[in-house]
């Protein structure tokens, strides 16, 4: 198989979904941010939002605390050692790519 | 794509002056220095805060306090305006990028450092707009447009603030009596007041198009 179609094709597809390709590249350029900032810059919803963290969190990439900011809650999420080993394994793979 | 990623993870970077407190803090660090150049210029000559190690002291203290309150004001507004309606962003300390910056930020204040006291011996004479002065707009200049170009490229209006601040620098140089030693101050609170503005300005436009939070945001 040519280089670049086993480079593509070995992209992590868990990452490579756009709307958690965007949540992985903010949330791995910030030691950690909340829900609020994530819906601000991807303008998903809620539900979208919520539910592409779900799988991120399920693939042990994205660690999500839940917290109060004085009596408001708050929903922290980073990236995991996991998930940004992952994140630089596909922006290597991208790279090889194109 | 790549580059559109890369793009897209320079997002949070921009966010930190989403609402001014970048330019605001760089403004009230010109506004001290300012302050800090002022009180020294009018002190009694024979002060004991003019000379030795109490003014060195008093340097320090102001410079202290100077830097409490710039690392202080933009987080109050964060805390209170900027987190609640727009979400909170922690960054990260440490790592390649950070080193990278770092360093980046070093050799930039000695190139603008060592340009600034270059300047300064080239000529003392206001006669006409001096080089040393030319070069002062232009090093200000540049720096202002290479900071807009990384944090502020949202707001198109900023490169009409720059050309407020450069033509103001001039206007200065031509209008006010005394040389570039002399007027160094009246330039840094030019300068100081114009990057608060611009923060000041920023922030009131932010709060215009953003809404508080609903309990239930998240």
């Amino acid at each position: 198989m040519n280089e670049q179609l086993r480079a593509i094709s070995e992209l992590d597809r868990v990452i490579h979904e756009p709307g958690r390709l965007m949540i992985v590249a903010l949330l791995g350029a910030v030691k950690e941010c909340d829900f609020l900032y994530l819906l601000h810059e991807t303008e998903m919803n809620k539900g979208n939002l919520s539910g592409h963290l779900a799988r991120l969190e399920e693939a042990g990439y994205v660690e999500i605390e839940k917290t109060y900011r004085g009596k408001v809650p708050q929903t922290l999420l980073r990236l995991t050692r996991a998930g940004r080993a992952a994140f630089d394994q596909y922006l290597q793979g991208l790279k090889a790519a194109f | 794509m790549k580059d559109e990623l890369q793009n897209y993870m320079a997002r949070p970077c921009r966010y930190n002056n989403i609402d001014g407190t970048g330019e605001m803090g760089m403004g009230l660090m010109m506004l001290g220095y300012t302050f800090l150049g002022y009180v020294q210029a009018n002190l009694p000559q024979g002060s004991m805060w003019r000379h030795g190690l109490a003014s060195m002291l008093l340097f320090f203290a102001v410079l202290l306090l100077m830097v409490g309150f710039i690392l202080w004001f933009p987080k109050a507004i964060k805390k209170r305006i900027t987190w609640p309606r727009t979400g909170y962003v922690a960054y990260r300390v440490g790592g390649k990028a950070w080193r990278k910056a770092l360093v980046g930020v070093a050799v930039f204040s000695a190139v603008i450092a060592a340009a600034l006291g270059c300047l300064r011996r080239l000529d003392t004479r206001h006669d006409w707009i001096s080089l040393a002065w030319m070069g002062n707009v232009a090093i200000f200049g540049a720096g202002y447009a290479f900071w807009i170009y990384c944090f502020g490229r949202e707001h198109s209006w900023k490169w009409l603030i720059l050309l407020f601040m450069a033509l103001g620098l001039l206007a200065i140089a031509l209008l006010v009596p005394g040389d570039i030693v002399g007027l160094r101050w009246l330039m840094l609170l030019f300068i100081g007041l114009t990057w608060l503005g611009s923060g000041g300005a920023t922030l009131f436009w932010y709060i215009r198009h953003t809404q508080p939070p609903t309990p239930a945001a998240e």
